[in-house]
């Protein structure tokens, strides 16, 4: 059974939601994983679903129709074979803060530090937050050290990057309690 | 040693109120013994509560001592609980839990910093233990179990939590 990947944004207001699902319920769709959250003005709803009934995703594409009629932009993605399933995340997780005057460059600059490290980037967000002569820009990021990789040297990459771009990053180990 | 199999929600057992234990006889002794037993053999583990395998009654067991987090703070090591009620808590800190009721899932609870916890011990001895930290998580948590609380009804935040409250005008 194909997984397909459902991105949906439009205007905020009350009723996405529940337009959306009622969709999938009609065409028997099973929501697997989901994240849906405000971004700027925008509602943003990104899903994994599924459907025995479903192939292809023209199969179903002509049910959204009344959705962009209602100024939401839909996209279907369908999912390679396995895409649904989540990788096997390995190593110590950690929370890391970067926030300071808004500049170009903030994500790029911190995540290339990451990528170039081989450190996993397993959530993160932004905002612009402040006002229009002082705008400030606030990234929260969790990432997954790969084994042989110590805290203490991701905070001193941090602490270099942090004089070159001239914002406040922090690091901070983010350890689940297992109960 | 009686190793016991951990419930796994949907298991209609962990959404139960556990009854009070209002006579110390040796099958509370042998259910404290199936609860370290289950714990130890959980590795990973730092707390069963009686429900979790199956016995709906009030009592569990807490060690924090050989947790990597637990370590790193003062804790009472192995404390098997019967009866255990918190009647008092000060603080708060919010910690990321996971359970092994519910695979695969974690989540951020807000819990107390500090607890004080009375309850009737192994040797049938009341104690009165003031935890903090980890180790007061950790008796929170399994404390939850015996009243069909699971962590899943207590995550106070989603990820993006500081960004929703603080929306720009």
């Amino acid at each position: 059974m194909p997984y397909f990947a459902l991105t949906i944004i439009g205007r905020d207001r009350p009723g996405i939601v529940s337009q959306v699902t009622e969709v999938l319920y009609q065409l028997g769709f099973n929501i697997a994983d989901s994240s849906c959250s405000i971004l700027g003005g925008q509602f943003s709803m990104i899903l994994i679903i599924s459907s025995p009934d479903m192939q292809a995703g023209e199969d179903f594409s002509a049910a959204f129709a009344p959705l962009e009629d209602n100024n939401l932009s839909v996209f279907i993605r369908t999912l390679k074979p396995g895409g649904e399933i989540r990788p096997d995340l390995h190593g110590e997780s950690c929370m890391i803060s970067v926030y300071g005057s808004d500049k170009p460059g903030i994500v790029f600059q911190v995540a290339k530090e990451l990528g170039d490290h081989g450190i996993n980037i397993t959530d993160l967000n932004t905002k612009l937050i402040g006002d229009e002569q002082n705008p400030v820009y606030v990234m929260m990021l969790e990432a997954l050290l790969p084994a042989g990789i110590e805290q203490q040297e991701l905070e001193s990459w941090m602490k270099t990057l942090k004089q070159k771009l001239q914002v406040d990053i922090s690091v901070r180990s983010l350890v689940t309690m297992e109960l | 040693m009686a190793v016991k199999e951990v419930l796994v929600y949907p298991d209609p057992r962990l959404k139960e109120v556990c009854a009070p234990i209002t006579e110390f006889d040796d099958s509370v002794s042998l259910l404290l013994k199936d609860l370290v037993d289950t714990m130890v053999a959980a590795g990973h583990s730092v707390g069963v509560a009686a429900p979790q395998i199956g016995e709906l009654r009030r009592a569990v067991v807490v060690d924090v001592s050989h947790s990597k987090l637990g370590q790193k703070q003062e804790n009472h090591g192995l404390m098997q609980m019967v009866n255990p009620e918190i009647i008092q808590h000060e603080g708060h800190q919010i910690v990321r839990e996971g359970c092994m009721s519910v695979p695969d899932y974690t989540g951020n609870v807000d819990r107390a910093e500090t607890i004080v916890v009375q309850f009737t011990d192994e040797n049938r001895c009341q104690q009165v233990i003031r935890c903090e930290g980890f180790e007061a998580v950790a008796v929170q948590h399994e404390l939850d179990h015996l009243d069909g609380y699971l962590f899943l009804d207590r995550v106070s935040s989603l990820k993006t939590d500081l960004f929703r409250r603080k929306q720009r005008k």
